[in-house]
């Protein structure tokens, strides 16, 4: 493969204890393209974004070894700064988070914690930003209203808006369209596509379909070890190992076995998480509930709680315009 | 209905009627604290009572002043110091420090809280008064010789011994609910701001902090009510002899607990001076039920929403 | 360096100075407590009662004390313990996790728990009056043990709340009513935090001063009749101290350094006990 390396991977591993989730990661990841994962849930890909701007470093009892070049720097050379690091990559999470601060200042942090104070700067910047995120025209009445107000879709561009307004050069998404309805996934879709010109974006997906539409690369990984990676056409077209032929037909999508499942389509906050926490009362640890929601707020709001109280969210995801369902297993009795 | 049923049925009604007793526990304690009471705001206006600092039991004037000025000063000494040092504690110890220490610190934490407030007063008199007598009062009344830093009381105890004694007392209920507070503010929120290039401090500063303050203030609060009703261990190193209004933060301070454990054993032989000890106690009584309930009501509130 | 990074850097260091400050407090006061009361301790002092002029500097020893402190605090928890059980089960068997009463129950509980003990004292004082009998064992333990129900219900509480629902409708399912439930099932699953709960209210209620000053009064004797005063652990330091007399001061130091040890002694078993509970609840 010809082209100008963005990030470089030597021999990256990463244990959680003393459990490997990434083996001798060894890649190259082009300027100004979309290099988008793929691979089964728990492969590590999750992992292996975040070791790009060392935000694995916050996880309890990680060790890494190895190195990632970031423009010839080596990020996890003791001299780096870490927060200027951070700072050249803005990260989609795959329920936006928006801080407790209204759209302006959601928008304006970052250029604020790193210094900038001129108001007539920062108003321009914002308008800028929301507009690369194709958000300004829905908020610009409204900047200084509370950012948890908005709906996910413009959350999530309100996310986008925000990594951008840290100056970038690189994008990183950790399936950013998959809490999103599937209007609002186009529109972040979308706006990948126009932002490719000027900053690496490296994606996590496991919708395969969006990696079609976006990759100009693809890493399939698995159980931590990296399978293929090559131009997203030759892989999508003639994959050269089996696993990666299995994986895109499909084969691999887990199917959670549910043992329960719940429509709380018409419930709003808080009525839909009670629900789900008095029906995951009557699981056994262990047990996989599936509750359908169409309340957006709810999407964010119900895996954090449920998460919060100790459960795993296995897959939030749009199933429809107005449903989502969300797949969660019961881990804990009640309080931890 | 078989006996079993039956069994259930009563058990119910008879647990529900401790609930009912629970529930009223601190209305009966008000009540029966204002039927003692009720004789001396037969004869004096309340507010005159509150206002009045002239405390002379046995010419009839029970103004108190003087007391609750003493209670607020003391605190006030308290809370400047235990507010700063529990919130950065509760801050090093949900931001900076591992899992896997932060587990030994809740019990040491849970320790402090449990200590006897004797001790605290035994460690007072022979650690703090020591402290404040020969370092800290030559010091500061030395180098900065203007109120609140001058007085002609030299024991070390003093106002501030209290407030020492206090901070250190009332620190671990503050750290522990602070402690809850931060802990209920999202990991995935800390790292969207780290993940924006903010600093660990930035962090706290402008998210953390945002998220978690009216748990703080909360717990704040809850620690000032406990400042309030302390009483041995500010008994035995404030000093305890009345002043009209608190000039220094050398000077002696009587709180209002502290008065009504002194005035035990004389009380009943003047005529309203119970009556007036029992108001003291009806006033902290309905001060830290106050506190408590905005208190505790900012915490559910926020663990609800 | 640039500017973030010195402010982060003094943030820091403060932080770190305040949690040495709060823990170098509990070691301070541990340390000091040890070292000034090591040495006035003697095997007199907790053999003996105080004989005439004690006070004074003359023999004796403060076993009056010592004892009625522990019967005190047993009658007390007992009390508490007698008056939360109930009021906890029903919050957890017979109340839904969000009812409105059981909030209201919970939450009046946290209030009663930071009324000051003086105001329990005073209370108690009052109630004690009004039937007419003196300062007594009886009447302390009384008072302490309302101070002491919140602590313990609520500590309870915590640890009821963990029981799992499916051993609760296992038990339904058998065919138990929820008092046989709440007896044979969740109070033998609950046995250890029930009994770290109690713990914690018995230190409690060995510790505190102000709510036994005007109640249990104070004796030389031993506690021997629940209508006669009790001398108490902290009211006797309290006493020591308050005297002119130094070496009467020393064993005030002496009898704080037993106290220390008694509140020792009951934290650690109860953190242990909690401990071991942990580890049944969560396999
Ligand atoms: N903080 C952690 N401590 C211990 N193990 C972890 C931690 N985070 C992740 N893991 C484990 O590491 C492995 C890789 O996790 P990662 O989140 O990178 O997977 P992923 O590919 O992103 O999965 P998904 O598609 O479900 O998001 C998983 O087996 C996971 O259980
Ligand atoms: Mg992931």
């Amino acid at each position: 493969m010809k082209f100008k390396t963005h990030i470089s991977i030597k021999d990256l591993n990463v244990w959680y204890e003393k459990h490997q989730v990434l083996n001798n990661i060894n890649i190259d990841i082009p300027d100004k393209k979309i290099t988008v994962i793929i691979g089964p849930s728990g492969c590590g890909k999750t992992t292996l974004l975040k070791s790009f701007n060392r935000l694995i470093d916050l996880q309890d009892g990680v060790m890494v070894s190895g190195q990632v070049f970031v423009d010839g720097e080596n990020i996890y050379d003791e001299k780096i700064e870490v927060t200027h690091l951070r700072k050249k990559m803005g990260l989609l999470s795959q329920r936006p988070q928006v801080l407790p601060m209204s759209i302006y200042d959601n928008v304006a942090y970052s250029p604020r914690i790193h210094g900038l104070k001129n108001k007539k700067k920062l108003d321009e910047l914002v308008e800028h930003e929301l507009n690369e995120a194709g958000l300004w025209n829905e908020v610009k009445e409204r900047l200084s209203g509370p950012a948890s107000k908005l709906s996910i879709g413009q959350q999530q561009r309100l996310c986008l808006a925000r990594g951008l307004a840290a100056d970038p050069e690189i994008i990183l998404g950790d399936e950013p369209t998959s809490a999103l309805d599937p209007i609002s996934a186009e529109k972040i879709e979308q706006r990948f596509l126009d932002l490719k010109n000027k900053y690496t974006i490296v994606l996590v997906t496991h919708n395969l379909r969006q990696a079609k539409r976006l990759a100009d690369y693809v890493i399939f990984l698995y159980l931590g070890n990296i399978i293929e990676y090559g131009k997203a056409d030759e892989i999508f077209k003639n994959p050269k190992y089996s696993k990666t032929k299995d994986y895109l037909n499909g084969k691999f999508i887990e199917e959670h076995k549910i043992d329960k499942e719940l429509n709380l389509k018409g419930t709003v906050c808080p009525d839909n998480f009670v629900k789900t926490k008095v029906a995951l009362e009557e699981l056994e640890v262990g047990q996989v509930l599936r509750i359908i929601i169409d309340y957006e707020q709810a999407v964010i709001e119900v895996p954090k709680t449920i998460e919060y109280e100790g459960h795993k969210v296995l897959e939030v995801k749009s199933i429809n315009r107005t449903d989502w369902e969300i797949i969660i297993e019961k881990r804990n009795d009640g309080e931890i | 209905m078989n006996t079993r049923k039956f069994k259930d049925a009563i058990a119910k009604k008879i647990m529900f009627s401790f609930c009912v007793f629970i529930l009223s526990l601190a209305f009966l304690i008000g009540f029966i604290l204002y039927q003692k009471a009720k004789p001396i705001l037969g004869v004096q206006n309340l507010w005159q009572l509150l206002l009045s600092g002239k405390w002379h039991p046995t010419t009839g004037q029970f103004g108190m002043a003087g007391f609750i000025l003493g209670t607020l000063w003391v605190t006030l000494i308290a809370v400047f110091i235990a507010v700063p040092v529990s919130i950065l504690t509760s801050l090093y110890l949900s931001e900076y420090m591992p899992k896997r220490v932060k587990e030994f610190t809740k019990p040491v934490i849970d320790l402090l809280a449990g200590i006897s407030p004797v001790i605290y007063g035994v460690w007072g008199v022979i650690a703090v008064v020591p402290f404040v007598r020969d370092y800290l009062m030559p010091f500061l009344s030395e180098n900065l010789p203007f109120f609140p830093f001058v007085s002609d009381n030299y024991t070390g105890f003093c106002a501030l011994s209290g407030g020492i004694v206090l901070a250190i007392m009332i620190s671990p209920l503050m750290v522990s609910v602070m402690g809850e507070v931060l802990g209920a503010v999202s990991f995935e929120m800390r790292e969207t701001s780290l993940a924006l290039g903010a600093t660990r401090w930035q962090t706290i500063k402008f998210v953390v902090l945002k998220k978690a303050w009216p748990g703080i203030i909360a717990a704040i609060i809850l620690g000032i009510s406990r400042a309030f009703g302390e009483t041995i261990a500010v008994l035995m190193v404030a000093g305890c002899s009345i002043q009209e209004f608190p000039k220094s933060i050398f000077d002696t301070a009587y709180p209002l607990p502290a008065l009504i454990a002194n005035t035990y054993g004389e009380m009943m032989s003047i005529p309203l001076y119970d009556s007036s000890v029992l108001l003291a106690a009806l006033i902290l009584l309905v001060v830290t039920i106050l506190f408590n309930i905005i208190g505790w009501g900012i915490l559910f509130k926020s663990e609800n929403e | 360096m640039d500017k973030r990074k010195i402010e982060e850097n003094i943030f820091k260091g403060l932080m770190i100075f305040s949690t040495f400050i709060i823990f170098g407090s509990i070691v301070f006061i541990l340390v000091t407590i040890f070292l000034k009361g090591f040495p006035a301790l003697s095997f007199d002092m907790i053999t003996k009662t105080p004989k005439g002029g004690y006070y004074l500097g003359k023999e004796g020893g403060i076993l009056n004390a010592i004892l009625g402190s522990i019967v005190l605090g047993l009658g007390a928890t007992l009390f508490a313990f007698l008056i939360s059980v109930p009021i906890v089960f029903y919050l957890n068997l017979y109340l839904k996790r969000k009812s409105k009463l059981a909030f209201f129950i919970r939450f009046s509980l946290d209030v009663l728990w930071g009324i000051p003990s003086i105001v329990y004292g005073a209370f108690g004082f009052v109630l004690m009056v009004f039937f007419g009998f003196g300062a007594s064992l009886l009447a302390g333990i009384i008072t302490v043990g309302f101070l002491i129900i919140p602590i313990m219900a609520r500590s309870m509480d915590e640890v009821l709340k963990m029981i799992p629902q499916e051993l609760k409708e296992a038990s339904y399912a058998l065919g138990a009513t929820k008092l046989e439930t709440a007896v044979k099932v969740i109070f033998k699953q609950a046995m250890p935090g029930i009994l770290t709960a109690v713990l914690l209210g018995f230190g409690r209620a060995i510790g505190d001063a102000a709510a036994v000053l005007f109640t249990a009064g104070f004796t030389d004797y031993l506690p021997y009749s629940l209508f006669k005063p009790v001398a108490t652990l902290p009211l006797a330091i309290f006493f020591q101290l308050g005297t002119p007399f130094p070496e009467v001061q020393e064993r005030g130091y002496a009898s704080a350094l037993i106290l220390t040890i008694i509140i020792l002694f009951i934290n650690i078993s109860a953190r242990m006990l909690a401990k071991k509970f942990n580890k049944n609840i969560v396999k």
